[in-house]
């Protein structure tokens, strides 16, 4: 049987919900504490520390992987490259982000493999 | 004392605008940068072969209007020379003066010959619209007029008319900070930002309509924010916000007092350029009646019933 805990996401401060198994209990109560990955309603990834008492003691977001695989092109302006590159590097942070990424995708600023 | 007594709302939000450009000098050296950055774009134009009396086409003729309206053009087309400023631009808007002289400046001798659609393809002109929706100022200060005007937070059933890929994020967020529930609604006309307004909503709790054929009535109120310079019939937009809301907050960049940026959105697709009475009267012509208005220009800012 397993408990659920809510906790505010970090990225969208949407109330989200996260099973509390017996696993992880047993876990934290060895080790103090346990981290947890979950997601909130709107997709947004947060780890999470919970405590032997099934208690959210925090959540942190989650930055989407990077994309080593994409790389920019001449044809990208100045006035985007800086964000572009950060993009690459870092991973979306919001969602403006990968919108961003998209559209540059399709206007050939940025080839990804 | 004009300027105060028309654009009394926008010192409303000083401290907004002080925090986002760095107090007074930080506004003083935007407002250098947009008359240098106009000054060279029209200097380069006509040494590229535009006649001032007689424009190529309609990027040309709107740079040297809002060149003469900011009198940086004068008489024999005569262009008033301003110096670089020493200091670099406010840090947040280092990438929108970028943003000119990429799609500006560094292409104006190729809108002195061309058609804007045969410079910047429409691929290029849709990233270049997201990066400029979601640019750190225009989400300040759209937030600030939200928040501090319009008071979105009152409203439970909000319209975004001509929502694009950042506006409902910015009511939901002035919602989110003011503890209040909103409903908000999207609509969008343009297809191609239709996809991404869905793919935005599951992941934010909004509601998408894409066309006016679907939407449904009975909002609190509509928010037209700088939609009218897109619209081909600014006059239906108004109209039909009128059948589906109760109060329309309109927020419209107007040629008076425009600077460069002005020119950029009719580079990216704008269809026109809009003084603040023409946008009254569109508004009143709609059937909305006048309750409050904020401010006259550059930003046309007023709340309708």
């Amino acid at each position: 049987m397993s408990l659920a805990a809510r906790y505010r996401c970090p990225a969208c401060g949407a109330d989200a919900l996260v099973a509390i198994t017996p696993e992880l209990l047993r876990e934290a109560a060895e080790k103090g504490a346990v981290r947890a990955l979950a997601r909130c309603p709107r997709g947004h990834a947060a780890v999470l520390t919970i405590d032997q008492y099934g208690y959210i003691r925090s959540a942190l977001p989650v930055r989407e992987p990077a994309r080593p695989d994409c790389e920019i092109t001449d044809r990208a302006p100045m006035s985007v490259r800086a964000k572009l590159e950060t993009i690459l590097e870092k991973g979306p942070v919001t969602d403006a982000d990968a919108l961003l990424l998209e559209k540059a995708k399709a206007a050939g600023w940025v080839i990804c493999l | 004392m004009k300027a105060f007594i028309d654009n009394w709302g926008l010192f409303l939000l000083t401290r907004e605008l002080a925090e986002m450009l760095g107090g007074v000098r930080g506004l003083k050296l935007f407002m250098q940068y947009e008359q240098y950055k106009l000054a060279a774009a029209v200097q380069a134009a006509i040494e590229c072969g535009a006649d001032c009396r007689r424009p190529p086409n309609d990027v040309v003729a709107l740079l040297f209007d809002v060149a003469r309206r900011r009198e940086v053009l004068r008489e024999g087309c005569r262009v008033v020379p301003v110096q670089e400023p020493k200091k670099p631009p406010p840090q947040i808007t280092v990438e929108y003066f970028q943003m000119i002289d990429d799609i500006v400046l560094d292409k104006i001798c190729e809108y002195v010959a061309k058609s804007p659609s045969d410079v910047i393809s429409e691929e290029e002109a849709l990233a270049y619209y997201q990066m400029l929706v979601s640019a750190p100022f225009y989400v300040m200060f759209r937030r600030a007029i939200y928040d501090r005007l319009a008071k979105l937070y009152k409203y439970s059933a909000i319209l975004d008319v001509g929502a694009g890929t950042q506006d409902p994020l910015d009511i939901l967020a002035v919602c989110e900070v003011r503890g209040a529930r909103c409903e908000v609604t999207a609509l969008e006309v343009d297809q191609r930002l239709c996809a991404d307004l869905e793919w935005l909503a599951s992941k934010h709790g909004f509601n998408v309509v894409c066309g006016w054929e679907q939407l449904q009535s009975g909002y609190d109120i509509a928010v037209v924010q700088n939609v009218l310079h897109w619209a081909t019939d600014p006059l239906q937009v108004l109209t039909a916000a009128r059948g589906h809301a109760q109060r329309m907050f309109l927020s419209q960049g107007v040629v008076e007092g425009a600077g460069i940026a002005f020119v950029m959105t009719k580079i990216l697709g704008a269809v026109r350029a809009m003084s603040w009475r023409e946008a009254e009267a569109f508004t009143r012509q709609a059937g909305w009646r006048l309750v409050r208005r904020y401010a006259k220009y550059p930003d046309y800012l007023a709340l309708y019933r």
